[in-house]
């Protein structure tokens, strides 16, 4: 029936079906298509099928197994590992949106350019640092003879140093430091567009700054704290280096037992199903937060 | 309650700056231990030194990650500025089926962890059977860069004035000299930050490289992070110093071209 309608009034359809038909520009998509057929799509599919196997399948034959998922189960060491992934994950998420709302907010509403260039130098400068880098600050100051406990001790507040790193409380003390500047940019700009003059039609209707605040921005800011909560969480989840280094024996995570296992216990196979326990998770939260976004913008529009 | 809202003022600033102390207090202390001369990390400093720097100059093995960083980063920012900027116009001016769809195809290296990108690499190069090359880890670097250029470039896109180039083609000129006046420079700004964005995140990448480098054949983040495993002294430090010397340079450099605010559009 459309095409029915589409001869009878040609000239419109013919306009209309060329904007339908891929332009030559088109073809352009080929080289990013390919790099990510080759690179991206076919190895996480290669790693799906490995997690399902009993060795590599170059060297022998090999038959379906699920015996790595029942390993990941048999041991408490595996979900205890995935637990402490997810909390670690959880609570640099919460820190890191504590810390960086004020400040994206500050961001988003300084008027002056320079302000507001100075601002972002210093959210953007410790982007620029490097991971390895920030590590090692926060190694320099929370060890035993790190700039904390030597200041503490100088000034008698406490005989002994405190432990505060080789833990969960260093390692997420050093990844909030080192995700906040994602979460800033991320919701700078969603502030960024929330009206002001909405705040301040709040303000002239008697709401203090705080009431103003919570009932008109925060809530219109929500897509901008879940995407940089979602950011920074599946940031968090995958950090290896800063577990690594300021968890010490304390922590394990899966990003840890997933490099041993190629690293030193050569099991591809099931680093492969511990890869992809990690996907599933995050996975199923990206799909958690779209639900919650979408239900966002319906309320939104209703 | 003229009192009052100031003290809400002064709770809004004290806070901001307290956060701003955090961000920046930790970068500026490893300075301190770059030029103390003791030979752990001891605060407060005694004195003052460059031995930790000649130190991390000195080293073959620090010298030759930092060298096989930088060639890896600029690979990656050639590559994945002709990838993405293609990709983008590709996108954009296509009218192609199933964009949307592809679009969250690129961007998904951002929301996934990237370690996983790392292993399905190790794996696959390990099946196939080519080892660990340094244009495979080139090209797993580039993987999760170029959705910094895709995503710079369509912004600018889609802010993109057409008429522009109607007004090029009405004027006489052929497609090619269109886009090469016209769309080429117009877009420009969105290709080159993006290119940057793709070169910090290739020189400041673990995880993917992780799974990727040879012994001997590391990047400085990777030869950084060995050291560190057993040693925690000043050349950690330099080397700290010399990478945030070389981001800077491209942060100096990225507001100078295009100004940093672009950045916020994203």
């Amino acid at each position: 029936m459309a095409s029915n309608t589409a001869e009878r009034v040609s000239p419109v359809s013919a306009q209309t079906r060329r904007v339908r038909k891929p332009t030559a520009v088109g073809w352009l998509i080929w080289p990013a298509l390919l790099l990510f057929a080759l690179f991206f799509v076919l190895p996480l599919g290669v790693l799906s099928v490995m997690a399902f196997l009993s060795g590599n399948p170059v060297n022998a034959p090999v038959h379906l197994t699920l015996r790595h998922f029942q390993r990941f189960f048999a041991d408490d060491l595996y979900p205890e590992a995935l637990w402490a992934t997810l909390r670690i994950g959880f609570l640099t998420t919460l820190a890191a949106l504590l810390l960086g709302y004020p400040l994206a907010h500050l961001m988003a509403r300084a008027h002056s350019r320079i302000a507001h260039a100075l601002l972002l130098m210093a959210v953007i400068a410790p982007m620029l640092t490097g991971i390895v880098v920030r590590t090692f600050a926060w190694m320099t100051l929370l060890q035993d003879r790190g700039v904390i406990n030597t200041t503490l001790v100088a000034l008698g507040v406490t005989d002994k140093p405190l432990k505060l790193m080789y833990n969960e409380f260093g390692t997420i003390v050093a990844l909030t430091h080192i995700y906040v500047p994602f979460m800033v940019l991320t919701l700078a700009g969603v502030i960024g567009r929330v009206d002001e003059r909405l705040e301040d039609a709040a303000r002239s209707l008697g709401a203090t700054r705080w009431q103003a605040f919570r009932e008109v921005t925060l809530p219109l800011s929500l897509p901008g704290i879940l995407a940089g909560s979602l950011l920074v969480f599946a940031l968090s989840i995958s950090a290896y280096v800063t577990p690594f280094l300021m968890g010490g024996t304390d922590v394990l995570t899966l990003p840890m037992l997933i490099y041993q296992q190629v690293s030193s216990s050569f099991n591809p196979n099931f680093a492969g199903a511990l890869g992809l326990i990690l996907l599933a998770v995050s996975l199923t939260l990206v799909i958690a937060y779209n639900k919650v976004l979408a239900g966002l913008a319906g309320e939104e529009v209703s | 309650m003229r009192a009052k809202v100031d003290l809400g003022a002064i709770a809004y600033f004290g806070c901001n700056g307290a956060i701003l102390f955090f961000l920046l207090a930790p970068i500026a202390i490893v300075s301190v231990f770059a030029v103390n001369p003791t030979p752990y990390i001891s605060f407060p400093p005694v004195g003052f030194t460059f031995a930790w720097f000649a130190k991390f100059f000195a080293n073959p093995d620090f010298i030759n990650a930092l060298w096989l960083s930088l060639k890896v980063a600029t690979a990656v920012l050639v590559l994945s500025m002709l990838i993405g900027a293609t990709a983008a116009l590709a996108l954009v001016r296509g009218n192609l089926p199933g964009a949307r769809l592809a679009t969250a195809l690129f961007m998904s290296p951002l929301m996934l962890p990237a370690i996983l990108t790392g292993l399905a690499l190790f794996q696959i190069y390990l099946l196939v059977g080519i080892g660990r090359p340094i244009w495979g880890l080139v090209m797993g670097h580039t993987v999760v860069a170029v959705p910094y250029v895709i995503r710079t470039t369509l912004a600018v896109l889609h802010n993109f004035d057409r008429r522009l180039e109607e007004a090029a083609a009405a004027l006489g000129a052929d497609p090619v000299r269109v886009f090469l006046e016209v769309t080429l420079p117009l877009i420009r700004p969105g290709v080159i930050a993006g290119g940057i964005f793709a070169f910090i995140v290739s020189f400041d990448q673990f995880p993917v490289s992780l799974f990727l480098v040879v012994p001997k054949g590391e990047t400085l983040p990777v030869v950084l992070f060995n050291y560190m495993k057993f040693d925690l002294d000043g050349a950690i430090a330099a080397a700290s110093m010399v990478s945030i010397a070389l981001a800077l340079t491209v942060v100096i450099l990225l507001e100078w071209m295009i100004g940093l605010r672009a950045y916020l559009k994203l």
